[in-house]
């Protein structure tokens, strides 16, 4: 099992940011990673934007920039789908491991990597967020538009983050990976709001989709480490894929989930089956050329993104839910990203509305 | 670069050379009045190559004086051994009065890299100037149509084949599109790309080429055929293919059809469920003049709710799997 930090072959620092301190500890993690001063990102965007693959060479490439739109954001979810009431802390963008499916491919306006520096604008909006919504609860996570974990051996910003949440109880904390990089958490004190989440597939998904990314195996290890430390865990399956043997394939890892990880100390599991938007699929094609999850029978949603036709999903959640509910998550909070009403209904005999998602999220027994 | 005025005779130049010539097939109805009224405003640029008259740009016009009999004609000529040089004048020339089409573009783009332009240098300044995103992916996509063969050329030009097909036909080698090609042409430019979206997805999800797939039983048997036209062919291909690309989709088409038939389903009331079912709900359309007709076309609803099979209207809604 190993941590990953050498994905990462450059680091350009915008002259505006030098000075912050999250710039100074990133370059004191760097180590090795050679780096230099640019006055706009348009500088680099253009060797990029030449090369073979610029989404490829974008991963290897961190700018550090300034956050000068807004951290803090609500979830844009998609529209005529059930909302899922998240806010998200778009502290970094883009991430070093390389998923066929991964949607910021076709979302993120460049292809690089960014960390926005100015930490302390960060916390006077969470403050002015969170004190907005003192009477609800607040799920927020950093794991949105980039992986949660996969540049924190470099900035380190998950113990800042723990540290600010700690304190403000009517809000959650996520952090979602697919990473290993928790080593530097493990003497932390846990909080209960703070929930570490790890994307969950098939061990088959993992190896052909999922490329720099740890297999199944090793992220139920790591989650199971952060689990027994007293931290609540997430998982997500998502985006769940349809291919032949999927079903034995997904009761394997259900089965391994729940043979590593204390079901009470799990959060919530949610569920999501592939989706992208049209245009996606030709990126997917040309990047992953043997790739072979854009050719299922995927129809045009609500929110005019690419879906796997409705029965299809119906009987991919039908399983997926059963396997959970019967292989020991009883009683483990269960929700759909990105999903319609009559799905909800059908699967789970419940359609969320208003703040109920928080509700129903922020009660389970690993918060109690 | 020195640029001079000549008058030459027509047959001087030789239009086998066109190396610097970006438009492949073009119209010159309107070109062919307007010489014929008010003679050649603006003389064609020309250049030396290898002792001989060499086009650079103009050829609309060169064409237009030739079909009108016109033997000689001024021309501006080009002094530089240069071809990107020289070339940079026909693009500038071109770009400063018209929007370049899908084709055009494609040429451009493969004679400059002919004429040794560096690839990011295309990438960077010559793509914005054509209106295309700045990236290696453009490029290489247009150089893929510049690879057409010169009659295939010729059928996308003249069918007006969008943008969204020539990206999968890009993709398909060259006897791959020799077959498809001739099913495209009869239909309209969406079933054209479902066509060809159906056959690349298929072939991409079994593992086979585009040629395996059109050499299935049921599709050689509709291509074989002499008694049907070519539109009944592409047609039944197009939905042989769409049955196959969506199986579950198509199953659920036909028994809600199967249903509306048990029910005696009026004709005058369209029953529509929501886009690929993708929501339960459904539309009733019918038209009425009057209050009467109103009132019939209701009870006639009405009275199809205590038929049995009414209820299995909804069945493609629910998962057959759920116990």
């Amino acid at each position: 099992m190993r941590e990953r930090n050498d994905l990462i072959k450059k680091i350009y620092i915008l002259k505006e940011c030098l000075n912050f301190p999250l710039t100074q500890r990133i370059l004191d993690n760097a180590g090795k990673i050679p780096w230099e001063i640019i006055e706009n990102k348009h500088e680099l965007g253009e060797e990029i934007r030449t090369s073979e693959d610029p989404l490829k060479e974008g991963k290897k490439i961190l700018l550090l920039a300034r956050q000068k739109g807004k951290f803090v954001k609500s979830c844009p979810c998609t529209p005529n789908y059930i909302r899922c009431n998240y806010s998200i802390i778009n502290l970094a963008l883009n991430c070093p491991l390389d998923c066929s499916y991964c949607i910021l491919q076709g979302y993120l306006k460049d292809p690089f990597l960014i960390i926005h520096v100015n930490l302390e604008d960060l916390w006077k909006e969470l403050d002015v967020y969170l004190e907005k919504r003192k009477h609800i609860k607040v799920r927020i996570g950093t794991g949105e538009l980039a992986d949660s974990l996969a540049l924190d051996l470099i900035c380190e910003c998950s113990k800042e983050l723990i540290t600010y949440f700690r304190k403000k109880k009517n809000a959650i904390l996520e952090f979602k990976t697919k990473t290993l990089n928790i080593s530097h958490l493990l003497s932390l004190e846990p909080s209960s709001n703070i929930v570490f989440s790890w994307s969950l597939n098939s061990e088959k998904v993992a190896a052909e989709e999922e490329k720099g990314a740890p297999s199944i195996r090793e992220r139920l290890e790591v989650a199971s480490r952060i689990s027994e430390i007293g931290f609540p865990v997430g998982f997500h399956f998502d985006p769940l894929i349809h291919y032949p043997g999927w079903e034995e394939d997904y009761e394997r890892v259900v089965r391994a989930l729940f043979e590593r990880i204390d079901p009470s100390r799990i959060a919530w599991i949610s569920l999501g089956c592939l989706r992208f938007p049209p245009r996606l699929k030709e990126i997917i094609h040309r990047r992953f050329p043997s790739t072979k999850i854009i050719y299922e029978e995927f129809i045009p949603g609500l929110d005019n993104k690419m879906r796997y036709f409705r029965l299809l999903r119906l009987r991919i959640y039908r399983k997926i839910v059963q396997l959970i509910r019967n292989l020991g998550g009883r009683k483990i909070p269960l929700y759909f990203c990105m999903e319609n009403e009559s799905i909800w209904k059908e699967i789970f005999n419940w359609v969320p509305k208003g703040e109920e998602i928080e509700m129903f999220l922020s009660s389970p027994p690993s918060f109690s | 670069m020195i640029k001079r005025e000549k008058e030459l005779a027509l047959d001087e130049i030789d239009l086998k050379d066109q190396r610097f010539r970006i438009s492949l097939f073009f119209s010159i109805k309107n070109l062919l009045s307007s010489v014929k009224k008010v003679g050649l405003i603006y003389p064609p640029l020309l250049t030396i190559r290898e002792g001989r008259i060499v086009l650079v740009s103009g050829w609309k016009r060169v064409e237009a004086c030739r079909l009108l009999g016109i033997s000689s004609i001024p021309g501006y000529f080009i002094s530089d051994n240069d071809d990107l040089k020289v070339f940079h004048l026909a693009f500038f020339e071109n770009l400063a009065t018209r929007d370049f089409n899908v084709l055009e573009k494609a040429e451009i783009l493969k004679k400059l890299i002919s004429f040794g332009e560096k690839e990011k240098r295309i990438i960077s300044e010559y793509l914005p100037l054509l209106g295309l995103p700045p990236t290696s992916t453009y490029l290489n996509l247009y150089l893929a149509f510049s690879e057409f063969e010169i009659e295939e050329k010729e059928l996308i030009h003249q069918n007006e084949i969008p943008f969204s097909s020539l990206e999968i036909l890009a993709k398909l080698k060259r006897e791959e599109r020799e077959l498809i090609f001739p099913l495209l042409l009869p239909l309209g430019k969406n079933k054209q790309k479902e066509l060809l979206e159906c056959a690349l997805d298929l072939a991409g999800k079994k593992g086979i080429s585009i040629k395996s797939i059109f050499h299935q039983q049921e599709i050689r048997e509709i291509l074989e055929s002499r008694n049907i036209s070519a539109l009944e062919k592409s047609q039944k291909i197009r939905l042989l293919l769409r049955r196959e690309k969506y199986p579950l989709l198509s199953s659920w088409s036909e028994s809600l059809k199967l249903i509306l038939k048990k029910t005696r389903w009026p004709k005058d009331i369209i029953l529509r469920p929501s886009p690929f079912f993708e929501e339960e709900k459904m539309s009733i359309f019918f038209d009425f003049k009057n209050e009467q007709e109103f009132v019939e076309k209701v009870s006639k609803l009405v009275e199809l709710t205590s038929k049995k099979e009414f209820k299995g209207i909804w069945r493609p809604f629910f998962d057959e799997g759920k116990k």
